[in-house]
């Protein structure tokens, strides 16, 4: 790799790049992140491997390993350029056949993706419902490029945004660019970044200033951070050279929890690579502005998103928040002033500078810009979507997702993680904003979307979520640490049958009150998941409470299994059962006795016959 | 100096005290737990939140921390602020009953429910000792161990500490009124490493030429 | 105990944002927690307060103070894996196990943990054993886990033939062949090289099953050495630019007829190795001016 020492020398490898680059060879791709591996994306790159060895296609056909594009669902997956057409879940038998139809320069119709609706095979991914409805601002990078490549991501015009600027503007334009933008926080506050910016600018003058990229994705259910980490780990990387050009900061860290360890690994290559290049470093192109990243790995504690919690921890101590002010940009790490920023953020703003924050700006409705979504749970299609801002919740379950995926319709999506709220389907045609998101009680938080059907209780989501937090609560503060224990223990009671009205009363109450009184934005958000299902599902409340009843059948105390007359005693539930509380004899319908069964469902998930109800 | 407004009352105070101090000078009372003049401001407790802001922009923060603004609007005993205060002192009984700081507390701010299921902790977890320890005796022998509901205080695996002086400063601060010390033994809740834990007073025949540490004295007015 | 690595690490630390995370990180991969008496070092080696140390070992869930089990399965509890029934998943772990989450087997065989969320939210409910992603995974699936854990995560019949393919390099420098037609390993012509470490030279063979580990050296290799390798034709090392994703020792460049390179970590016991077919890349590396003679 060759050290790039001015603005020429880089300009001439990027056209080498380019010119070197043949776009009309077939390029095989490959989506292996970590959802890719876990369905078996390393079998297909090997085999794709070996046939192209054998058969010494290198010249004809390429292979391109990616990270994550999206529709994690049809995993693994494979993608040709440039003729677009997508094959969902290949196999390696699979993947011979499509490199054999490649080189005869055809299509295995047979593997080409179905819709459900129309019954017809889709070649092209772009035609396919889920991707058609997206505008796939950030995400689409991930194809173009092997995120352990550098040289990819300058091929396709990577870097070229920060070299420009270097050379052509002044800091306090960058700024005002990105304010123009109207860009805004994607960790889920939504604070407009250029003012952070600016503020960052204008902390004291000096050495010692912090950037640092938020990659603590802890949301249960979010995962766009992590998809962006490992497929384009130099557009965050740039993004940050950026934001230290503007600020004037000089040293940089990126956060990434520990859970993401192939994330680690790409970024970790690619601060290495960017270093070689001479784009991290020491007076960068001979410009005399230095910059370099360290990377700094959490542990394992969701509180550590909240930003003086996530500054403690890159001290080297634990992770708990303290009151502000002093804001991060007064005295952050070490005392210096620090610019916390999350990783989708970064991404933008190669992307801002790139076009121009007039053109960004031409995206997304009451907001700017896209906003990537990871929509799992009870859904059709789940994935990573990525969508304009103002876009319905409408549009993006039913149009993208493909609506429910199994018999009981939808019922609410549940936005934001442990800090955000539901949202009934009564109310999916409010847009993505971050105010009509909070107007709905929930917020718009890292873009989990987490959607739920007539099998899910909302008790036991509200639950869920507090014995989340119970235990990600730092306990520094006494309002959240109690709060969320006894919430947790309220909504236990309910669940279990024990609860009264009374309960519900002093949850409300004490669910406003955390509300004000905790110290962070943890313990702050915490009630939400609590304020936004009573607020919009006290039906199933008073309905566990009044009548002792589950309506969706999952709270255990509530709930009991029985056989129905369907059964055709086949005898699969009475292996299944860890109770041995089922008995029956063969070809007769079998009786589950209630005093040893233990509700765990394990019956009526092997049941072929539909016979086990729940009551 | 910074003009603040406390209760509808202008004062000016020194730029960099906190909006606890400012309304204790001016005779403000706010109720605190985690607070202690001799060590650093903690924020823990809640107990001391005030409104601060205009409606319906204001929020509650905790006073011990917050330094005032110029021009900032306090209120120490708003509804909302009053309101939050039961609701903490409401929990906290749910956790501590057998503490006298927090019954007065309960008594003097009219807290007559305590709701929840009744626990019997020991320790708020406030941190007055762990600050104590380190701040001001320069031990750092105990601390904060784990997170969430498994948080507590002590020191490393439970064992006595090699740094620890048995100078009882913790024990002095602690406003749970439950006697902390550094379990040697952690299968024993009686800790043999000072054995004379009980305050002197009890067995007043024996030690009676020792000073009480305890004030106020817990044992004289528990009885 | 032996001190001497933990004070390796610290210095390796020293001065690195966050250290005492990454310090306990890397004595945690070592014993798989984190020993009393190591956190005592890394308190005198610090210069920090035991008590804080003590602290932030137990903040975090990434750590444990309690020896933990060879196989490490954790069981995911995202909002995803959640509503998809993952609780149930961790009530048939407990149940095979006898483990709650948290807990290890007597025999040190198995610890049972639940991680918040893994990432793979679409896949729900995962279990990650020892970095295996188990994706979809269904209560009837545990004992399955359970057996393919406890047998090294051997390969089933038919896998080997699908994941291992030979390959056949030559040297980018001389474009001499090198494969070994008279020796043989595994069925097939195996790779010889030169090399050499600690001062030591002598040849190596190694499987030209891509994939395979298998190999003969002259000379016994010391664990975590660096290794050298040279062509045995015109004794170019084969060095390329790469580095290994695992340990960021050099990779070894050999080249494929028609295109594209295997690159080999460096390393003794990292067995990374990976092929590159990407165009400008493999390209790159190839062209290696740089030639360093074999030594002696």
């Amino acid at each position: 790799m060759d050290y790039l020492s001015s603005r020429e020398e880089f300009t001439a490898l990027q056209e080498r790049l380019c010119s070197d680059y043949n776009a009309d060879i077939p390029t095989i791709i490959i989506p292996a992140g970590t959802c890719g591996q876990a369905s078996g994306a390393s079998d297909l790159v090997r085999t794709a491997q070996r046939e192209i060895i054998r058969r010494k296609l290198q010249d004809k056909l390429h292979l391109r390993v990616t990270g994550c594009h999206g529709f994690c669902q049809m995993e693994p997956s494979v993608l040709i350029e440039p003729a677009g057409t997508f094959y969902p879940r290949v196999d390696i038998t699979g993947m011979k056949r499509i490199i054999d139809a490649l080189v005869r320069q055809e299509v295995v119709e047979d593997l080409l993706f179905v819709d459900e609706e129309t019954g017809q095979r889709i070649a092209r991914q772009d035609d396919i419902p889920f991707y058609r409805h997206q505008s796939r601002l950030l995400l689409s990078q991930n194809e173009k490029i092997d995120p352990l490549d550098v040289y990819d991501y300058l091929r396709i015009g990577g870097y070229f945004a920060f070299v420009r600027l270097l050379a052509d503007m002044e800091p306090r334009q960058v700024i005002e660019e990105v304010k123009d933008s109207e860009l805004r926080g994607r960790g889920g506050a939504g604070f407009p970044t250029g003012m952070k910016w600016e503020f960052l600018s204008g902390a004291a003058d000096g050495k010692g200033k912090y950037i640092v990229c938020n990659a603590d994705e802890g949301d249960p259910g979010a995962y766009m951070d992590r998809s962006l980490l490992e497929g384009n780990p130099h557009s965050i990387i740039e993004g940050m050279l950026i934001g230290a050009y503007a600020t004037g900061a000089d040293q940089g860290v990126m956060y990434v929890r520990t859970e993401y360890p192939l994330a680690i690994k790409h970024l970790n290559n690619a601060l290495k690579q960017s270093r070689a290049l001479g784009l991290l470093g020491g007076n960068i192109l001979g410009s005399g502005f230095s910059f370099d990243i360290s990377l700094v790995k959490g542990a394992g504690a969701f509180v550590c998103g909240e930003e003086t919690a996530l500054m403690r921890s890159i001290e080297g101590r634990m992770g708990e928040p303290c009151q502000r002010p002093p804001f991060p940009v007064q005295k952050g790490i070490h005392g210096k002033p620090t610019l916390i920023n999350n990783v989708e953020t970064w991404a933008n703003i190669p992307v801002v500078l790139r076009d121009g924050a007039q053109e960004y700006r031409k995206t997304g409705r009451m907001n700017t810009g896209t906003k990537i979504f990871s929509l799992v749970g009870k859904i059709k299609n789940t994935g990573l979507v990525e969508v304009p801002m103002g876009t319905p919740v409408r549009e993006i379950i039913y149009d993208i997702g493909g609506g429910q995926s199994g018999k009981a319709g939808i019922k609410a999506v549940q936005t934001g993680g442990p800090s955000g709220g539901c949202i009934p389907a009564g109310m999916f045609d409010i847009p993505i904003s971050y105010e009509s998101l909070a107007q709905a009680g929930s917020i718009m938080g890292s873009g989990g979307m987490i959607v739920m059907d007539g099998n899910t209780c909302m008790i036991d989501v509200a639950k869920y979520f507090m014995n989340f937090l119970k235990d990600e609560s730092c306990g520094k503060c006494f309002a959240c640490r109690k709060g969320t224990q006894r919430m947790f223990e309220l909504l236990d009671d309910i669940a279990s049958g024990r609860g009264t009205l009374n309960h519900l009363k002093i949850l409300e109450e004490l669910a406003l009150i955390l509300k004000d009184v905790a110290m962070c934005g943890l313990g702050q958000t915490a009630p939400n998941p609590v304020l936004s299902t009573l607020k919009y599902f006290r039906e199933e409340y008073l309905e566990h409470i009044e009548h002792k009843r589950c309506p969706a059948g999952v709270c255990k105390g509530l709930i009991s299994f029985t056989i129905s007359e369907l059964c055709t005693g086949c005898g699969a539930c009475v292996k299944a059962c860890p109770e041995q509380a089922i008995t029956g004899e063969k070809k007769q319908r079998h009786v589950i006795d209630q005093d040893r069964c233990s509700r765990c469902g394990a019956c009526k998930s092997i049941c072929k016959f539909e016979a086990v109800e729940i009551h | 100096m910074v003009t603040v407004t406390i209760n509808g009352l202008d004062v000016r105070v020194e730029e960099g005290t906190t909006i606890l101090e400012a309304a204790r000078f001016v005779g403000f009372p706010i109720p605190t737990l985690c607070h202690n003049d001799g060590v650093s401001p903690y924020g823990a407790c809640r107990l001391c939140v005030v409104e601060i802001g205009q409606e319906p922009r204001s929020k509650l923060v905790s006073s011990c921390t917050y330094p005032v603004e110029e021009g900032l609007k306090i209120r120490t005993a708003s509804q909302r602020v009053v309101r939050a205060r039961r609701m903490i002192i409401e929990l906290l009984l749910a956790s501590c009953p057998q503490s006298k700081t927090i019954q007065d507390l309960a008594s003097a701010h009219g807290v007559r429910q305590q709701r929840f299921r009744q626990e019997h902790e020991d320790c708020i977890l406030c941190g007055l000792c762990v600050r104590m320890c380190s701040e001001q005796m320069m031990a750092h022998a105990i601390g904060f161990r784990g997170r969430g509901e498994d948080r507590s205080i002590g020191t490393p695996f439970d064992m006595s500490s090699d740094v620890c002086r048995l100078c009882g400063a913790c024990m002095y601060i602690c406003p749970a009124c439950q006697l902390r010390c550094t379990y040697n033994q952690p299968e024993h809740a009686i800790c043999n490493a000072c054995a004379n834990l009980r305050p002197p007073c009890i067995e007043k025949e024996e030690y009676s030429d020792l000073m009480c540490y305890m004030k106020p004295c817990v044992a004289c007015e528990i009885k | 105990m032996s001190p001497e690595y933990i004070k390796e690490i610290v210095s390796h630390h020293q001065g690195e944002l966050g250290a005492l995370i990454s310090i306990l990180e890397d004595i945690q991969a070592r014993h798989h927690y984190l020993p009393e008496d190591a956190l005592r070092i890394v308190a005198e080696e610090t210069g920090r307060s035991l008590v804080d140390i003590y602290g932030v070992a137990t903040f975090y869930k990434a750590f444990s103070l309690k020896p933990r089990g060879k196989h490490h399965i954790s069981v995911c509890m995202g909002t995803a894996c959640h509503v998809r029934s993952a609780p149930g998943i961790v009530d048939e772990f407990t149940r095979e196990l006898g483990l709650r989450p948290g807990e290890t087997t007597q025999d040190r065989e198995f610890t049972l943990e639940t991680v918040n969320c893994l990432g793979t939210c679409a896949l729900g409910p995962i279990v990650l054993v020892d970095g295996h992603y188990f994706s979809n995974v269904k209560r009837t699936d545990v004992k399955k886990i359970i057996a393919k854990t406890s047998s090294g995560f051997a390969e089933e019949p038919g896998d080997r033939e699908d994941r291992l393919f030979p390959v056949e390099v030559y040297c980018p420098h001389c474009n001499h062949g090198l494969m070994d037609e008279q020796n043989r390993i595994e069925d097939y012509p195996a790779i010889s090289l030169a090399c050499s470490f600690n001062g030591t030279r002598g040849w190596v063979r190694m499987s030209s099953l891509y994939g395979s580990h298998c190999l003969e050296s002259e000379h016994p290799f010391v664990a975590d050495t660096p290794v050298k390798f040279f062509c045995p034709e015109c004794h170019a090392e084969l060095v390329g630019k790469a580095a290994c994703l695992d340990c960021g020792f050099p990779m070894v460049t050999l080249g494929f007829q028609g295109g594209g390179s295997l690159l080999m970590c460096t390393r003794w016991g990292c067995n990374n190795s990976t092929i590159s077919l990407n165009g400008h890349l493999w390209r790159d590396e190839l062209r290696n001016d740089a030639r360093e003679q074999i030594p002696g």
